[in-house]
């Protein structure tokens, strides 16, 4: 693998994205909405929110909680509810970016004179992949960033231990990037095989739904998972997620490049 | 620089071409000729080690497409059919991305960019997005594009097709520049007069190679020579005397007729003028004008391919 040859096409697909002012928006708010609605309940929230039967349900499911206050209490609540969300980011985000750009290359075209250069597949495989998931990534990274300072900020600093606990962290920082990569690859296998975008995102969003079915559930109470529930599910993920990769690579040859990505 | 030996390439069970053997040699401006779907990119895809072939090999500069295909693609610019480029991105972007694809150093790059933009008429235009760019300005990015390593040899296919008149013509002329540097070049068309004025040999390709030659051995192998004689407009036709049986009477001379003024007289070569001006003149003709006439590419397209442009239209018709 020539890792320059893999940074060129990063380089380029960024910049394409940074050009795409739509694909850009897309991006880009959702990390907004995901910082603003649970600060913003929280600071509209009265502290009596929680009725006590409620409140007595959390604490037997999260023991660790009993120390907090009536309102950090609340704010905990609130703000587990979008751990799922943190993790759906990554997911969106690179699918968004992988559709757009393997359709856009073969609406451009632009792919045979990009095959016509020393470059392997695997290579551009590669560029693209990563050119989708780091921004992913990096954008759940750096609104989680945010969403833990302004948390704590405005719900006091005992919430910085709540969403920085093994699970909030476990969640983040391996669950999230193993679920773009599978995102990623599904993103790619699937627009290699559509001809407009907005199919390859719809019929990519199917993979999301798992995601969306967890966030319920964690939502209701019905199931919380752990730390080591997120580390397994991370492996599992990640596994599938390479294995998809090598698929792909192996999938698509140069000449299936050519003669059928069009 | 280029050797093709019984080179073939089947997609399922239908082949696209099959048995071209042909050297190109370095400098060689060699057309491939042919209507569409006779295989014309098919040949310069595996040539350009895009494809493999199914059947035969070819080598680039002494690298076999197959097992060396990377070497290959490294000595090779390929002008795709349609210019293919990231339109979101500037000139220069697009030119620097396949600069560093190629393996380039940024100073390498920079004096490539540099001069390919001013050579093809581009450098003013260079940060402005490629997809504000017209047609031909777009076809010139990509001729840079596929320039951008000096490669030893440039396969363009198609690169006028879809091009206004104007913008055809500025393609063409960059492509003759490239020929006075001595550049090596494919060209897939199936434009006559861009292949009659910009190559070397012709191959024409219908499934494989029906004829390899220069334009001007293509043209007198068809035996096609012939003169238009314009008779003067008042005395050139002296009465009671028929031209026409005139000149059937000349050695050489295969068929002549009168229209206009203007007597076209078909000949087996060309030896024959000088004979057909005497015995005109002495039968009292007075002779305004004699133009030479030669097969046109066209003709010699349509004899090697074996059919009439009406009876292509039959067939594309039934």
């Amino acid at each position: 693998m020539r890792w320059k040859l893999v940074r060129a096409v990063i380089g380029r697909e960024l910049k394409e994205v940074v050009a795409n002012r739509w694909l850009l928006v897309g991006i880009v708010l959702p990390p907004i909405a995901l910082v603003t609605f649970p600060l913003l309940l929280g600071v509209f929230m009265p502290d009596d929110t929680l009725p006590p039967e409620f409140r007595e349900q959390i604490l037997r499911q999260r023991p660790e909680w009993a120390a907090l206050s009536e309102r950090e209490l609340t704010g905990a609540f609130t703000v587990q509810q979008f751990l799922p969300y943190f993790l759906l980011m990554p997911a969106y985000v690179p699918l968004a970016i992988a559709t757009f750009s393997i359709i856009g290359e073969k609406q451009s075209r632009s792919l045979e004179a990009v095959l016509a250069t020393p470059i392997r597949t695997t290579e551009l495989l590669a560029g693209k992949t990563l050119a989708a998931l780091v921004p992913g990534v990096l954008t759940g990274w750096a609104t989680y960033a945010v969403f833990i300072a302004l948390g704590a900020a405005i719900y006091g600093p005992r919430l910085f231990g709540v969403v920085t606990d093994a699970s909030w962290l476990a969640g983040v920082f391996l669950l999230g990037p193993a679920i773009g990569l599978v995102s990623t690859v599904a993103g790619v296998l699937i627009s290699a095989r559509v001809s407009d975008p907005r199919v390859g995102q719809q019929v990519g969003g199917v993979v999301i739904v798992p995601l969306v079915a967890v966030g319920i559930l964690q939502a209701t109470g019905t199931l919380l998972v752990g730390a080591s529930g997120y580390v397994i599910l991370a492996t599992i993920l990640m596994t599938l997620g390479i294995a998809g990769l090598r698929f792909g690579a192996w999938l698509f040859g140069r000449e299936t490049i050519l003669t059928r990505w069009r | 620089m280029i050797r093709m030996v019984g080179l073939g390439r089947a997609f399922g069970e239908l082949w696209a071409v099959r048995n071209l053997t042909l050297d190109v040699h370095a400098g060689e401006v060699l057309g491939l000729l042919g209507p569409n779907g006779a295989g014309k990119t098919t040949t310069v895809r595996m040539l350009a080690a895009l494809i493999g072939p199914s059947e035969g090999e070819a080598q680039l500069d002494g690298h076999d497409v197959v097992t060396d295909a990377e070497a290959v693609r490294s000595r090779v610019g390929v002008l795709t059919e349609t210019p293919g480029l990231y339109e979101k991105l500037s000139a220069t972007e697009n030119l620097d991305f396949f600069g560093k694809l190629h393996g380039l150093d940024e100073r390498r790059r920079r004096e490539a960019i540099e001069r390919l933009l001013k050579l093809l008429g581009l450098w003013d235009r260079r940060s402005e997005p490629a997809g504000q760019f017209s047609k031909g300005m777009k076809q010139k990015l990509a001729i840079a594009r596929a320039l951008l390593h000096d490669p030893s040899v440039l396969f363009l296919d198609e690169p006028t097709s879809a091009l206004d008149p104007e913008s055809a013509f500025v393609v063409r002329e960059a492509i003759a520049d490239l020929r006075s540097a001595g550049r090596t070049i494919v060209l897939a068309t199936h434009n006559l007069d861009e292949a009659d004025r910009l190559c070397d040999r012709i191959a024409f390709v219908r499934g494989t190679f029906l004829r390899v030659d220069s334009p001007a051995r293509l043209r007198g192998d068809l035996g096609r020579f012939g003169v238009d004689v314009t008779l003067a407009p008042d005395a050139g036709s002296p009465a009671g005397v028929d031209l026409v049986s005139v000149a059937e009477a000349v050695a050489g001379v295969t068929d002549a007729s009168a229209r206009n003024g203007v007597l076209s007289v078909a000949f087996v070569d060309e030896g024959a003028t000088p004979g057909l001006v005497r015995a005109l003149v002495g039968a009292g003709a007075a002779i305004a004008e004699v133009r030479r006439k030669a097969a046109t590419l066209e003709d010699v397209y349509f004899e090697v391919m074996g059919a009439t442009p009406a009876a292509d239209t039959l067939e594309r018709d039934g």
